[in-house]
């Protein structure tokens, strides 16, 4: 219990192409089986902390390491290409970009063949770590067609394969709906509790982790550590305080819509309505429909049956990218030539796009893209804004700033209408949730009221953002 | 999304055996009768053989038939254009003329040697669908490191790039779909299909060029070095059945190449 199984000293990381540190001189040491939260801001360079962990880095990218990085007391240039696989596996953060094999008990197989493992044994294995993750009826499944939350079941089981001494896992359930997140996570702890492991996790929204760890360490801005101190129960990030209102004019409403795509139903006699002005996020487990719902509301997927009135509607998909047609922001507002130059000025300001105005618009950050493609909408005379998943993978400043973009398009008018998972954001500015499973549509909910349902909240997989805390006690 | 599984199709034993026969040695087969049959100019060798190659086809595999002429349906429309081609600008026209047509003289010469070329792309094409519809990818790929010792590098990026077809075609449609919210995709005209394919194409691929990245990290996290492998959880054999399709092929090749050459 008293050797490290890692240790840092001094150390600092620049990538080749950067002037600046991305880790700047960081010292600690990680004991056997410890569960540690690294945390900080995006671009903080948590992910290429960790990947000077597991030995992605420095080698793949160039990057100039100085300082001492001992990994189960070895210098960790010590180790060839794969050895540290033996010791140290990994769960990345994309379910869709993390397997290269068609099937789980192929993927499973890859991993020990990486590994070396004789063929007589790896029946075994590969029976127990699906055994362990509740896999075992999906061996012969094509793991494209699972939920995200499957598949990183599924890595968790290469993870368990490899028989490692330490975990290290960069933002596991990022892409997950709250309820498959909690479940990896107590299945990660009952795994974790058996096994012994070193838990090493990067992530910047702890709340659904609740009590799972023991030590969290902060990075700041620069690389740096900040602090490294005991893990305590996380709470949101602070959200200003919502205020209720009242609404008048519809601006959206469908009536009984259906909605089949290649011969299989996805939505079910839909019918809802927004007001100008009115925010609404639309919540569910992952499949339910939910982005089909957005598409039908602004017209890029047809209606089978129902009606759907007439409007302008935006839509923002999870990759704003999507939607570029240019090579220049200043472009991608004027180029549906629906706004005069001046109307087109004043919302570029109020977004903040006129220190970009030049760019080209896949060369901005995430929070700018959508902003962007925000702009874009508001340039077309769109009155109601559709958002898919804005808040995935997306850290607590960018999630304060995302809000104040919701609320203020909000208050010039326009409904937004919003798909999330994240329930904390939610609660922060929706004036009313719907809720959404197998393509059937709930009443609408009062954020405020919803949160003390927990039979609802579980029924469509969800987990009130209040009381964090209090289950974080119950956790250990 | 429904999950969709993997698993091996009820076929009769007989049925089964060119699904079965090692990929490596079903190759070797393909690449050894285009090779040969390159060499022959008479139009009854590639005949005889296309006419065996659909025979095996027939007896020894199971597909879906409506499929198979739907993929050969260009070809035959591309062996008729041979002939055609062949017979209307032939270079030599030299020769007893065997018939008349509208204006053409058609000599002995120029009929066998147009033959000759519209059988070769039937020959050619029915082989190789018979290697697409009966060689599964994962397999393929398997065989390719165990039997011809092709790099795991190479081998698995061509298994992961199989994996992406599917996500890529995805998020063609999401991008399509979004850009027409933009007013694209409703202008007709070549000019702008072509620069709106140019559109989809910059998102489709920077965010596969991030995808690429992940899943190679990934790969590599899981202990994957590109140095080639001692075990096989799937060993792709070789057994007897691959002799005998073997020397089936050889035979097939060798009736329809003396046959041939005896009408000719």
């Amino acid at each position: 219990m008293c050797e490290p199984v890692i240790s840092l000293e001094n150390v600092s990381f620049r990538f080749p192409d950067k002037e600046r540190n991305t880790l700047q001189n960081l010292s600690f040491e990680v004991r056997s089986g410890e569960r540690v939260v690294i945390s900080g801001v995006s671009g903080s360079g948590k992910s290429s902390l960790l990947y000077l962990l597991n030995r992605l880095y420095p080698e793949n990218c160039d990057g100039v390491l100085t300082g001492n990085i001992r990994l189960f007391g070895k210098p960790a240039a010590a180790y060839t290409p794969g050895e540290i696989c033996k010791k140290t596996a990994t769960v990345l953060q994309d379910p869709d970009a993390q397997f290269c094999m068609p099937t789980v008990e192929q993927e499973l197989a890859f991993t020990l063949e990486n590994l070396e493992i004789g063929w007589t044994e790896m029946e075994a294995i590969i029976r127990d770590s699906l055994e362990l993750t509740g896999l075992t009826p999906f061996r012969h499944a094509v793991i494209q067609t699972l939920s995200g939350g499957m598949k990183q079941r599924v890595a968790l089981a290469c993870a368990i394969a490899m028989q490692p001494e330490v975990l290290v896992l960069d933002e596991p359930i990022a892409h997950l709906d709250p309820h498959s997140a909690s479940a990896f996570i107590r299945l990660l702890d009952e795994l974790q509790k058996t096994r012994g492991w070193t838990v090493i996790v990067v992530e910047h929204r702890l709340e659904l982790w609740e009590g799972f760890f023991e030590r969290e360490l902060v990075l700041d801005r620069n690389g740096a550590l900040q602090a490294d101190r005991p893990f305590t129960a996380p709470s949101a990030p602070p959200f200003p305080s919502k205020q209720t209102r009242a609404f008048e004019e519809t601006a959206l409403n469908m009536q009984n819509v259906s909605v089949s795509i290649n011969g299989t139903r996805i939505l079910r006699e839909i019918s809802f309505t927004a007001a100008a002005g009115e925010i609404i996020v639309i919540a569910g487990p992952n499949g339910s429909g939910k982005s089909t719902l957005l598409k039908v509301l602004c017209g890029i997927v047809p209606i089978d049956t129902g009606e759907l009135a007439e409007v302008a509607a935006g839509y923002v998909p999870q990759s704003p990218e999507y939607l570029f047609m240019t090579q220049r922001v200043a472009d991608e507002l004027a180029y549906s030539g629906l706004s005069t130059a001046e109307e087109i000025q004043n919302s570029a300001r109020r977004l903040g796009l006129l220190s970009i105005w030049d760019s080209h618009p896949f060369a901005v950050s995430h929070g700018q893209k959508r902003r962007v493609a925000t702009g874009a909408m508001i340039a077309d005379k769109r009155q109601v804004l559709l958002m898919d998943e804005p808040a995935a993978g997306q850290d607590a400043e960018a999630l304060l700033e995302l809000a104040a973009l919701v609320t203020e398009q909000a208050k010039s008018g326009m409904a937004v209408v919003i798909v999330t998972h994240d329930m904390a954001f939610a609660a922060a500015v929706a004036d009313s949730v719907l809720l959404m499973k197998d393509g059937r549509l709930s009443r609408k909910f009062r954020p405020a009221t919803l949160w003390h349902e927990p039979d609802v909240l579980n029924a469509y997989h969800l987990v009130s953002p209040e009381g964090a805390a209090h289950r974080a006690a119950h956790f250990a | 999304m429904r999950i969709t599984w993997y698993h091996r199709k009820e076929r009769l034993i007989v049925q089964r055996i060119l699904h079965d026969m090692n990929p490596a040695v079903k190759l070797a087969a393909v690449t050894g009768s285009v090779l040969v049959l390159a060499l022959f100019f008479n139009p009854w060798t590639p005949l005889f053989f296309f006419i065996g190659t659909l025979m095996i086809q027939a007896c020894f595999s199971r597909i879906s038939w409506k499929r198979y002429v739907f993929f050969m349906l260009p070809f035959v429309i591309t062996a008729a254009g041979y002939l055609w081609t062949t017979v209307v600008f032939a270079a030599e026209t030299e020769g007893p003329v065997i018939w008349s047509w509208a204006g053409f003289d058609v000599t002995a010469e120029q009929w066998s040697r147009a033959l000759s070329l519209a059988f070769r792309v039937l020959a050619f094409s029915s082989v190789s669908l018979l290697f697409a519809f009966t060689t599964d990818p994962v397999k393929f790929a398997l065989s390719l490191m165990q039997q011809l010792k092709l790099s795991p590098k190479l081998a698995y990026s061509m298994l992961v790039g199989y994996q992406f077809l599917p996500l890529l075609r995805e998020e063609f449609t999401h991008i399509r779909q979004a850009q027409r919210l933009r007013g694209a995709g409703t202008e007709t005209g070549l000019l702008h299909r072509v620069r709106n394919i140019r559109r989809v194409l910059l998102p489709m691929l920077s965010g596969a060029v991030r995808k690429a990245e992940r899943t190679a990290f990934a790969m590599e996290a899981r202990g994957f070095t590109g140095e080639p492998r001692t075990v096989f959880f799937e060993p792709v054999p070789l057994t007897r059945i691959d002799a005998a399709m073997g020397m089936l092929f050889a035979a097939l090749l060798l009736l329809s190449s003396i046959c041939g050459v005896a009408l000719a």
